[in-house]
């Protein structure tokens, strides 16, 4: 007889994706092993994380524990965060979550989890009878209905595969999302100081090939929800972009332009006469090269130029400067290079514009910032790119923003999301402090 | 201690291909859950087909039996597995678990003994399967579940996800409604599979496989040659041929109406002949010949095009055609050739993307791993990238119809979730397209 689970392809997928992209593995299926706690135990003791599934009426819902707590003897006094989550059987196939302090035990072939912070209020499985007692905060939580006598239909366990490192694993995968869904909130909101103007325009400005243009695109991803790739992209030993570009973003397909602009340049080079112009920085920065401008590495724009904007206002011109770097080339920028950087910042000051610093191709993402995710962890900090961004470009710690664009995925993902959008919130920060030091004409 | 398999990625998948598409589940370990026959019965009865796999020293042995422990008598497949070469015999019939029983009587071929962690074979089995030795000291035993990589189950959510997709497709509005239908050029060396694609495609809509678009394995390239006869023979093409480029509509099998995109065909780059560069921004823009005829490679017709084309006749997304047998070996003039155009594209704003083709055809994929193709061929995405410079996301691995006579829920989800990110693309080439532009030429 073939073990298959009851879950459809669709299902599982939701499953695996809520769970950070995970391999799920059939231990133990109930109509298949026996309807027993006994064999329930044999089969999923010391199997690593695991998660329980159990088919009721109209709902799916399931328990995910972590590995040091799955030994699944007799009862584990201790409390553990388990994850509930539940889908509900119909088209939108919606999602619940909860996390909740629960202890299990197996007695008499019933399964209970007893939770800490709900005294009195348990969810427990009676194997012999089938029979399954739902609490109320599930009724809260999960939407799934409980009535006096409930039965379920099958109940399923699966070790969990692809799990990284398991300390905070599931308060991190449930708070990333909803962290995420705050700062979304938080940049969708965002009024620029004293509303001195109603967009800011952030320029983006770095070596050949940083993640310029694949930042804008990743900004532009999150609020599509999806991936787009307006901008071009791609690797080649001259600048992939060649027009300077003012890019506006709309809040999903058809929506309103949000309080921020992106400005795309081309690519620095440590050689003269290669990649932007320095001489060209000041004009950008005053707001008087047009958007769609074609750069020329050899020669600046002067104010000749046909579109040349020759009384730009405080709107057009740059309010934030991001210098964008491949986190990996950090530590081996060129002095060339570095001498090129320390000539444009120089520019930058006179202009008296916020500076942030954005590093790209940050290899684990899930590792930069604390549990909280409210700032850096303290091993990122200490790293040496980090710290030489700080020295080089005298950038404050708190201004040097790390992230990983969209480049190799086909997926959204919520942890790359929240490095993203706390990058777009410093840079809003970041912004404010210039504009409110603004003298005032 | 991590339940994670011993296998290597390779590994694992020959012996999946070997014991016929299979997807293995390890459910035991014997380092993490006890060198104990009894654990072993515990956790692996009533789990239907498993693999076994020892690892001694240096090798890796083990056996298949295609029923559960708990049944009858059965012939189980013993096999050694060497580098790259799988050696079986047939062993029984007995019962799955005296393979572990060391108390059995009389003369078993092969016999696991985790407590020692020995195997032990006679003389017959250790000469089928070309051991040197009676026995094996092992360090470790697994045992996996042993399930169809398409099975039922995933078929059905396939079939989902494919209704899903053609109404996203059908449904499909450009951005804007600044034009009713899309343009997406195909473009790549000869024999890329950019005709098939097209066919393909037009495959799915149409509910069967057909060949409107004549492919071939002329090294010299096929659509140029048949461009004429194409046009004559198939009045489907309302449009006009563009240069040497084929443009054709796809209706929609099942109410006649034509989709929201056109997938526009082209001759083949070769790094001499073939489609010709200078023609590359003439064709973006649409510009198009009134009178159909067969224009030579070689000559530059550039006259007698429309003065003003509309944003409705140019191309709003490329898709760059490579086969995955041959991207790593593109010539470099083929590389240098790809960048040009590549700039020209970047030059119009053009959003592109690349189509991984033939994946069908490399080494060990079968149908089954086309589910999840992105994690087999890492190898010949990341060719892609470093040659040609294009990020990881932009490329889209398909498999094309070829030999097959029936539609297959797994080729067609490939197929059209790489046209759903096109038909974004030409979104986003839209979307950015300067406003001023069209104002006038819609
Ligand atoms: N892994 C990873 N790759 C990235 C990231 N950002 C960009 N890339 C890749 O790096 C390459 C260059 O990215 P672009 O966004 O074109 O860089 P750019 O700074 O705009 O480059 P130019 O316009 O050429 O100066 C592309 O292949 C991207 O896919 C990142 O955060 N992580
Ligand atoms: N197995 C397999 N064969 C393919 C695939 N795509 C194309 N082929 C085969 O490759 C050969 C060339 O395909 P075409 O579609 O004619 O290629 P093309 O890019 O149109 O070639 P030209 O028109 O000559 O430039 C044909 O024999 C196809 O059957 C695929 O995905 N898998
Ligand atoms: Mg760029
Ligand atoms: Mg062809």
């Amino acid at each position: 007889m073939a073990v298959t689970t009851t879950l459809t392809w669709n299902e599982e997928r939701s499953f695996q994706k809520l769970l950070g992209n995970v391999s799920l593995r059939l231990l133990y299926k109930s109509s298949v092993h026996g309807r027993s706690t006994v064999e329930m135990q044999n089969r999923c003791r010391c199997q690593g994380p695991i998660v329980t599934v159990i088919y009721h009426s109209n709902s799916i819902f399931g328990v995910f524990t972590l590995g040091h707590s799955s030994d699944m003897s007799e009862s584990f006094t201790e409390p553990n965060a388990s994850f509930f989550f539940s889908l509900q059987k119909n088209e939108t196939m919606e999602m619940k979550t909860v996390v909740l302090n629960s202890t299990v035990t197996f007695y008499r072939n019933n399964l209970t989890f007893c939770f800490s912070s709900y005294y009195n209020q348990k969810l427990s499985l009676n194997f012999e009878e089938s029979r399954i007692y739902i609490p109320r905060i599930f009724e809260e939580e999960l939407i799934v209905k409980s009535h006096a006598k409930s039965t379920f239909l099958e109940c399923e366990v699966f070790r969990v595969e692809g799990i990284k490192d398991e300390a905070g694993y599931i308060n991190r995968i449930t708070r990333a999302i909803q962290h995420r869904n705050s700062l979304l909130a938080d940049v969708r909101a965002y009024s620029p100081y004293a509303d001195l103007v109603s967009e800011i325009r952030i320029l983006l400005l770095g070596p050949v090939g940083s993640g310029k243009s694949s930042f804008f695109n990743s900004v532009k991803s999150i609020f599509q929800g999806h991936l787009t790739r307006q901008a071009i992209v791609g690797s080649d030993v001259t600048s992939i972009t060649e027009q300077y570009r003012i890019y506006s973003i709309k809040d999903g397909k058809n929506g309103q332009s949000l309080p921020f602009m992106l400005c795309d340049s081309m690519g620095l080079d440590e050689k003269e006469g290669v990649g932007l112009c320095v001489d060209d920085i000041p004009h950008i920065l005053k707001g008087c090269v047009p958007d769609r401008y074609e750069f020329s590495p050899q020669k600046p724009i002067t104010p000749k130029h046909p579109t040349f904007i020759t009384s730009p206002s405080l709107k057009d011109r740059i309010h934030c400067v991001a210098y964008v770097f491949d986190i990996n080339s950090m530590d081996n920028l060129s002095s060339k290079m570095v001498a090129k950087l320390k000539q444009i910042q120089k520019e930058v000051i006179n202009c008296g514009v916020a500076q942030v610093a954005l590093l790209t191709k940050v290899n684990n993402c899930n590792e930069v910032l604390q549990d909280n995710f409210l700032k850096m962890n303290k091993a990122m900090i200490s790293q040496s790119q980090i710290q030489n961004v700080n020295k080089i470009l005298g950038i404050p710690l708190s201004r040097i923003l790390v992230v990983d664009n969209y480049a190799s995925e086909r997926e959204m993902d919520p942890v790359k999301d929240i490095l993203i959008l706390s990058a777009l919130k410093q840079m809003f920060r970041a912004t404010d402090d210039f504009l409110e030091d603004l003298p005032l004409e | 201690m991590e339940v994670a398999t011993r296998l290597t990625w390779m590994q694992e998948k020959k012996l999946q291909n070997y014991f016929g598409e299979k997807q293995f589940s390890l459910l035991y370990k014997a380092s993490v859950h006890g060198f104990s026959t009894d654990r072993l019965l515990q956790i692996c009865s009533n789990q239907g087909p498993t693999l076994t796999v020892i690892y001694s020293e240096d090798q890796i042995v083990g056996a298949y039996m295609q029923k559960d422990y708990g049944e009858g008598n059965y012939l189980i497949a013993v096999f050694v597995f060497q580098e790259t070469t799988i050696t079986e015999c047939k062993v029984g019939p007995f019962k799955l678990p005296m393979l572990f029983d060391k108390n059995v009587d009389g003369n078993l071929e092969v016999s696991i003994h985790l407590k020692e962690k020995t195997m032990y074979f006679n003389k017959n089995a250790m000469e089928k399967l070309g051991l040197s030795q009676i026995y094996i000291s092992f360090q470790d035993c697994e045992v996996f579940r042993c399930e169809d990589l398409l099975d039922e189950r995933k078929m059905s959510g396939l079939t989902e996800l494919k209704e899903s997709l053609l109404c996203a497709i059908r449904n499909y509005i450009p951005y804007g409604g600044l034009v009713h239908k899309v343009r997406i050029l195909l473009l790549g060396p000869v024999g890329a599979g950019k005709s098939s694609f097209f066919n393909s495609v037009r495959s799915i809509f149409r509910g069967h496989v057909t060949n409107q678009a004549l492919v071939g394995s002329d090294p010299t390239g096929t659509s140029e040659k048949v461009n004429l006869k194409c046009l004559l023979l198939i009045n489907f093409i309302t449009h006009s041929i563009h240069f040497n480029l084929q443009t054709y509509f796809i209706k929609d099998g099942k109410d006649n109406n034509t989709l929201p995109f056109i997938l526009c065909d082209t001759m083949g780059l070769s790094e001499k002949e073939g489609l010709d560069m200078d023609d590359i921004p003439y064709i973006l823009e649409g510009t198009t010949i009134s009178v159909l005829y067969h224009i030579h490679p070689c000559m530059n017709c550039i006259g007698n095009h429309t003065v003003c084309p509309l944003l409705k006749d140019r191309i709003h997304c490329v898709a760059f055609v490579f086969s995955a047998n041959s991207v790593g070996q593109l010539s470099h003039e083929m590389v240098e050739k790809i960048k040009r155009i590549r700039r020209e594209l970047i030059k119009s704003d053009v959003v592109h993307v690349v189509l991984l083709t033939h994946v069908d055809t490399l080494d060990l994929i079968t149908k089954g791993d086309l589910i999840d193709v992105y994690k087999c061929v890492p190898v010949k995405l990341q060719a892609v990238h470093r040659k040609l410079g294009f990020p990881l996301s932009d490329i889209f691995v398909v498999s094309n119809y070829t030999s097959e006579w029936e539609l297959e829920p797994v080729i067609d989800v490939l197929i059209l979730s790489a046209l759903k990110e096109m038909l974004r693309a030409a979104d986003d080439f839209l979307e950015n397209f300067p406003l001023e532009k069209t104002g006038r030429c819609v």
